[in-house]
């Protein structure tokens, strides 16, 4: 005889958990009583959200189902954000929620939430389990769906009398899913009408998004690309699927995209989308987003196809897949010549960002920070202006390389999802770049970092200000800067010393050197090859702001540069 | 009004997903009627939605674990009549209150 809570730990060991995150509390305090000896190493954070966070690194940086661990009510609540972040961006999240005991549930009890009601809309799957028996389906089934198809977050909420309660067992379950009638009708062939279209076509470009990565087809994908040479550009979540080098790869695309990418978006006549959702942040105004295009879309979710402009060819499957499929046809085709197209698209009049742009002191000291980078690096990005500047300045061909909080923004994200990036990959070099306002929303997550001495680069882009907002305020609302400035922010060097973290400042005005002085290099050397948590407080100018920028209801066509 | 008939397995919180679907648009549900179907279960329902939402809305019911089949239709007299015809006592007439609503007797 086995307690529910031993029987749930040897089903999630089942699936492959070995690391989960998270914070105890009483109706979960059985499966904690299970843990020792379990062989599932559990990290306790200093909040939930920052376990959820944490899981989600793990997940993203590694491409396993994270595991993040609460209990009932307040616990429970704590995760949601980090559920909507998971679904919204695709990444495969077990929850494991403790439940008031059955008997309670719907009494109002102490600490119980409806968290199998309140999730409903933000999971993929969820279950609220009823009996000790079901533990085993409940796990395989839970497992099963944050993997299939497109990743996302699961909830598993169980009462807790249940993970007390013992009964025989007889192993892990294993799920197969039925079959749905419309599976069936799914043909395998690759349809002519891309090729027939390309072969139209005079201006095609690329789109890629996080759905190439997570794919696996990183390879086929770039062997594609080759073969097509025409102009790529990806989303902030695509980023590190193309060769940066490549001599048709424009960089982001979107609201702070290059020139390049969004003018040959607009430009484009057949657009090739590669796992991406077209949300509004990629394509502008949408009644006047790609106006000449027509949409090939390669999506392995069919929910996410026609949200925003109908495409005229959609691909539904796998990418790991269809890409080689599509790759096939290529090469047995006669495509037309599109270098004309390539020289204009890739033409260095559209250079990425103005020369004014590139002097800017907070991409000078980017780009003296990840020039430094060595290749095994993992780039963690909060949501602000900082996460912008990083994703424009990033240059990396490592397609789990950059992680950032795409989809929903969640300021805070950054940090504690280090923690679980770090812990996945002990020997990359994993820096985090979150803002002065960001950092503060999970700050409690430097406990974490020092207690398992986790050596994160973490880096403080402190312009005392909640910096995007600021800047629309600046752009769009008269300079009325109503509820954004932080200028009494904490001394965050005194902060991290007061957590044992190695902590330093560095002002803006050593940027404005070219090239950087030997003792700015060798500070960031120093910072960057550190075996200990460090925190580096970059001092930024109050008023500085992100370009080139795609206003909001603008067309792609439409941005604005720091000249304007 | 479209009518939508909606095939799922009856798991756990499948039809709540099926109608968060709808309420996360901000559109009421006219009508609304979930019942057995063959071997598993089936709503439907009754919606004044533009051409885009009727898209959108089928790809994610079709994304619901559980959901096996989604079809679009004109609607049913029996549909549109019960769509605009019920008026029912809300809130709930408490019955040892003297007809006193529930809220009434609450107060």
């Amino acid at each position: 005889m086995l307690r529910g809570a031993e029987i749930f730990l040897q089903c999630l060991r089942a699936e492959g958990v070995d690391l989960m995150f998270g914070y105890p509390g009483g109706a979960i305090m059985p499966l904690y009583d299970a843990l020792e000896g379990s062989g599932i190493r559990h990290i306790l954070t200093r909040h939930e959200q920052g376990a959820i966070f944490a899981a989600e690194g793990h997940a993203r940086a590694t491409g396993k189902v994270g595991v993040a661990v609460a209990t009932s009510g307040p616990g429970a609540t704590n995760l949601v954000t980090g559920i909507a972040d998971a679904k919204m961006d695709s990444v495969p999240l077990v929850c494991i929620t403790g439940q008031v005991r059955s008997a309670l549930i719907g009494t109002d009890a102490f600490q119980e939430t409806d968290v199998f009601g309140l999730t409903l809309s933000l999971t993929k799957w969820s279950r609220l389990v009823r009996s000790i028996e079901e533990i085993p389906a409940v796990i395989a089934e839970g497992f099963h769906w944050a993997r299939e198809g497109r990743p996302g977050p699961v909830v598993i909420d169980i009462p807790t009398d249940f993970l007390k309660a013992k009964m025989e067992f007889s192993g892990p379950a294993k799920f197969t899913p039925s079959p749905r009638p419309s599976d069936a009708k799914a043909g395998n062939a690759f349809p002519d009408s891309v090729i027939s279209l390309l072969q139209k076509s005079q201006r095609p470009v690329a789109l890629i998004g996080a759905g190439a990565k997570l794919s696996g087809a990183i390879d086929e994908l770039r062997a594609l690309l080759d073969e097509l040479n025409i102009p790529t550009f990806a989303t902030v979540h695509g980023l590190g699927a193309v060769e940066p080098s490549a001599p048709y790869y424009l960089g982001m695309v979107g609201m702070h995209g290059t020139r390049a990418a969004n003018m040959a978006l607009h430009e484009n006549d057949v657009l090739l989308v590669f796992g991406a959702r077209l949300d509004d942040r990629v394509t502008g105004d949408p009644t006047r987003f790609a106006p000449h295009s027509k949409i090939v879309h390669f999506e392995i979710d069919p929910a996410q196809l026609d949200r925003v402009r109908q495409c005229e060819i959609p691909i539904i499957g796998d990418l790991a897949q269809t890409i080689p499929a599509f790759h096939k046809k290529v090469k047995n085709a006669r495509l037309p010549n599109w270098s004309e197209w390539r020289a204009v698209a890739c033409g260095e009049d559209r250079a990425e960002l103005d020369p004014r742009g590139l002097a800017q002191p907070t991409i000078r000291f980017l780009d003296e920070l990840f020039g430094r980078l060595p290749e095994n690096s993992i780039v963690l990005a909060d949501v602000g202006q900082h996460q912008m500047w990083a994703a424009q300045r990033y240059r990396s061909a490592s397609p789990r390389g950059f992680i950032t909080s795409g989809g929903l923004g969640s300021m805070g994200f950054a940090l504690p999802a280090a923690v679980g990036v770090q812990l996945s990959k002990p020997d990359a070099t994993v820096v985090c770049v979150s803002g002065d306002g960001g950092f503060q929303m999970n700050i409690q997550e430097l406990a974490t970092v020092r207690r398992l001495n986790l050596p994160i680069k973490m880096v403080i882009v402190d312009n005392k200000y909640l910096g995007m907002v600021r800047q629309w305020q600046q752009l769009f609302y008269q300079r009325n800067y109503a509820e954004t400035d932080l200028s009494d922010n904490p001394d965050f060097v005194e902060i991290a010393k007061a957590y044992r973290i190695n902590s330093q400042r560095l002002q803006e005005d050593v940027m404005r050197e070219y090239p950087v002085s030997e003792e700015t290099g060798d500070r960031l050397e120093r910072f960057l090859n550190s075996s200990e948590p460090e925190l580096l407080v970059f001092d930024c100018a109050p008023e500085a702001n992100v370009y080139p920028m795609v206003p909001a209801g603008a067309a792609l066509s439409e941005m604005l540069f720091e000249e304007d | 009004m479209h009518a939508f008939h909606i095939h799922y397995r009856n798991t756990q919180g499948t039809l709540m997903r099926i109608l968060t679907a709808v309420s996360r648009r901000g559109l009421s549900i006219e009508y609304l009627v979930a019942s057995t179907s063959g071997a598993g279960h089936r709503a439907d329902l009754l919606l004044e939605v533009n051409e885009k939402q009727i898209g959108q809305l089928c790809r994610d019911w079709h994304a619901i674990v559980d959901v096996t089949d989604v079809r679009v239709g004109t609607p049913t007299p029996e549909m549109l009549n019960a769509a605009t015809g019920f008026v029912g006592p809300h809130p709930p007439v408490s019955a040892g209150a003297g007809g006193r609503s529930a809220s009434a007797a609450m107060a």
